[in-house]
């Protein structure tokens, strides 16, 4: 009997658990299936539909709907569902529509060889003449402009964000312990050290997600060696058994073994947000990530901002190293907005991607911490402006490796560089396996 | 005679075209949903795919001998063999204590049986998240229990020391309840009087379950090891969601790694290949399971 009692307390305890993390998700889900609701009881009669998939999180999502609801209100004759996607799952989402033909009207991609396949299959619609409509296509930033375009060709808006990567720190924890932003890799190194010998952990850092731990890799390999052994890597003239390369994966051991990542990093996944708590906490004092940073915040945790913890530094300098030490790791426009071929109506689908741009929607983004890709565009927030600094001043940006490299390729690339941080392989295997990878696909 | 003789035929003739007509609908639906699926992985697994572009190219076995060769591949069957393995040795025995358990108290013990069947309940994927929280390495409860006492923090879905027992144990967790249920449905079907003539002539409870209600629960067990088998050599959903077969592969199955390479990769030549591996080996697996435990009837 007692026995029974103590299973049915710890099952109870059990349960109790489980419909809290139900509570959870169910609010989470609640959202998106909104919006859908609406547009279900809004389709009457003639009404064009149009799809919108974006992959936006928190507070981003309202101020799309809000959008959508203006474009849907001057333009009644349409009838609009916006779906919010996992970022995680969303290549999988794209490719299982892209089999079934059922690819939205309007969706994201992150530019790159991918989005070239999909534009050689002929699966993206040719928005130059929409574009080029009263300049529109000249109030963005020319190296948005470029990323959307392919052949001569505009075929995205580049509408969310110019997102770079850089280091974003707690203040507090600086100042706690009297650490300046620092400016070389080895003065990093001693900030970490003296994090570490603290009990802070210097990055936090959330690797199940793979793209998370590779930002270090691709960083590293940009300071040792610029820009070009990437692309010659990648364009098959060079390999990724560079010494870049090689540097940017012993880096990577030698940090994991000073416990400069916080505990348990390889099993902790982005979209959930693990690594932020300690981030917020003050329990971890740093974190790589691009620009998008700044509105994850503010959607998940604005008194954070509003306490003005957070400070940016650009991703240090290698000593002795000629590469250009303001070369940025990034993309300018973040996500691209696409029309699919299969519209029934591309126009219109290019005029609900301009709804997510117009001023209101500029004012909202700006809002959230959002670094519009339009030249026009200025912010009052400190850590914004210094992001907003340091890729002005940058003399190229690197489009991350996972979005740039094919598909079959980037996986390995997350998959080896996921390795080399569990020290599971050495840089120089990792290095080979995603040679051989580029290798195969080059071949093919 | 004669007349009796035709009019049994014809009764077999109806009976042939009643069949048909009922079995028809069922074998059109197996027809167009299962063979025809795995006959096209077959074919798809000779192609250099993407998955979405128009030009396929045909390129013969090279998938298939890129498969025999493929250490990530028979890593994730080992990985699929210990999940089998540990699932029969974990959850049967508990599924089956549990159900003992309730099949003695009888209705006192619905508040029980309710409680832990809610796991089953459940869906992997919230499954997945609630143990991706509840085992964070930094606010988990492990980790509190182990600083609670002293200790540091305990990293199980990080570490590919620790990832894939860690999953087959939620795995457990999620499945017992299952089994559970499926022996207390067992033994309801066992007849009342014969636990009464076992009693009026003297046996204990405890011989009682070893000598009688084990033996005859045995068809019973038999079909759940067969389900625990299929299920655990095709598992995905919950190890998807929780690590997603990482790190480094060390929780990578069959079915996570198909997945990745067909909607992740792009290689959806390579995946098919992969589907069509598995469906060889979890067939061979299950023939060999279903014939050694009927041979041992006879």
């Amino acid at each position: 009997m007692r026995k029974m009692k103590k299973l049915a307390a710890g099952s109870l305890a059990a349960c109790m658990f489980l419909l809290t993390a139900c509570g959870g998700t169910k609010d989470a889900a609640a959202d998106p299936g909104v919006s859908e609701g609406a547009g279900e009881t809004a389709a009457a009669g003639d009404k064009i539909p149009l799809t919108l998939w974006h992959i936006q999180t928190g507070t981003m999502n309202d101020v799309i709907q809000a959008s959508v609801d203006r474009f849907v209100a001057e333009n009644p004759q349409y009838d609009v569902t916006v779906v919010e996607k996992q970022n995680d799952s969303y290549k999988s989402d794209l490719s299982l529509a892209i089999n079934a033909g059922t690819l939205p009207d309007v969706f994201i991609t992150w530019g790159g060889q991918t989005m070239y396949d999909y534009i050689d299959e002929g699966l993206i619609y040719d928005i130059t003449d929409l574009m080029k409509e009263d300049g529109y296509a000249d109030s963005f930033v020319d190296a948005g402009i470029a990323q959307c375009s392919y052949n001569g060709s505009i075929y995205a808006v580049p509408v969310e964000n110019i997102s770079v990567a850089g280091i974003f720190y707690n203040k507090d924890v600086f100042a706690k312990y009297n650490l300046q932003e620092p400016s070389t890799i080895a003065e990093l190194e001693a900030v970490c050290d003296t994090l570490v010998s603290n009990g802070v952990a210097p990055f936090a850092l959330a690797n199940s997600t793979q793209w998370t731990g590779s930002m270090y890799f691709q960083y590293l390999a940009t300071r040792y060696g610029g820009l070009e052994p990437f692309a010659d890597a990648a364009a098959g003239e060079g390999s990724f058994e560079n010494d870049a390369f090689v540097y940017a994966g012993k880096t990577i051991q030698d940090w994991v073994n000073k416990k400069y990542f916080c505990d348990g990093f390889n099993g902790m996944d982005d979209d959930s947000g693990q690594a932020r708590m300690l981030f917020y906490s003050g329990n971890a004092a740093m974190d790589l990530m691009g620009s998008w940073f700044v509105s994850t915040i503010a959607g998940e945790n604005q008194q954070f901002l509003d306490d003005d913890k957070l400070g940016f530094f650009p991703f240090p300098a290698l000593d002795g190293s000629e590469a250009d030490p303001s070369l940025c790791l990034g993309t300018i426009g973040d996500n691209l907005y696409c029309v699919s071929a299969s519209s029934k109506d591309p126009e219109g689908a290019f005029h609900l991607i301009q709804s997510l741009l117009d001023d209101e929607a500029q004012t909202e983004r700006t809002a959230n911490g959002k670094i519009i890709p339009l030249k026009s565009f200025s912010s009052d927030n400190e850590v914004v402006n210094e992001v907003l600094d340091t890729v002005n001043s940058a003399s190229g940006i690197q489009l991350w490796y996972d979005q740039y490299l094919p598909a079959e390729v980037a996986e390995v690339h997350k998959q080896t560089s996921q390795e080399i941080f569990g020290l599971t392989m050495t840089p120089e295997e990792a290095n080979a396996e995603l040679q051989s990878a580029m290798t195969s696909y080059l071949n093919k | 005679m004669k007349k009796e003789s035709s009019m049994s035929l014809r009764r077999r003739k109806e009976t042939a075209v009643a069949a048909a007509v009922f079995l028809v609908p069922a074998l059109l639906v197996i027809a167009v949903f299962v063979i025809y699926p795995i006959l096209q992985s077959f074919i798809t697994s000779g192609y250099e795919w993407n998955g979405y572009s128009s030009n396929k190219s045909f390129i013969g076995l090279a998938n298939w001998a890129e498969l025999l060769k493929d250490k990530v591949f028979w890593n994730a069957f080992k990985n699929n063999l210990l999940v089998m393995v540990l699932s029969i040795v974990i959850q049967m025995p508990i599924g089956l204590a549990l159900a003992t358990f309730l099949d003695k108290v009888g209705r006192k013990g619905n508040v029980c049986k309710v409680i832990w069947f809610i796991p089953m309940l459940m869906s992997s994927v919230a499954i997945g998240y609630l143990f991706r929280y509840a085992l964070d390495a930094n606010t988990g409860f492990v980790t509190a229990i182990s600083k609670f006492f002293g200790g540091g923090t305990v990293d199980l879905l990080g570490n590919t020391g620790t990832v894939l027992i860690t999953c087959i144990f939620i795995i457990a967790w999620q499945f017992i309840p299952f089994y559970m249920v499926y022996y207390l449905a067992g033994y309801s079907g066992l007849p009342s009087d014969v636990h009464e003539a076992a009693m009026v002539d003297g046996a204990t409870e405890s011989q009682y379950f070893w000598q009688i209600s084990l033996p005859l629960l045995k068809p019973t067990i038999k079909s759940a090891v067969v389900l625990s088998i299929v299920g655990s050599l095709k598992y995905f959903d919950l190890v998807y969601v929780l690590t997603n077969g990482g790190p480094s592969h060390a929780s990578e199955l069959m079915a996570t790694y198909m997945y990745s390479n067909a909607f992740s990769s792009y290689r959806m030549g390579y995946a098919s290949a992969i589907a069509s591996g598995m469906f060889l080996l979890i067939s061979v697996i299950a023939i060999v399971t279903m014939r050694v435990l009927n041979g041992k009837e006879d």
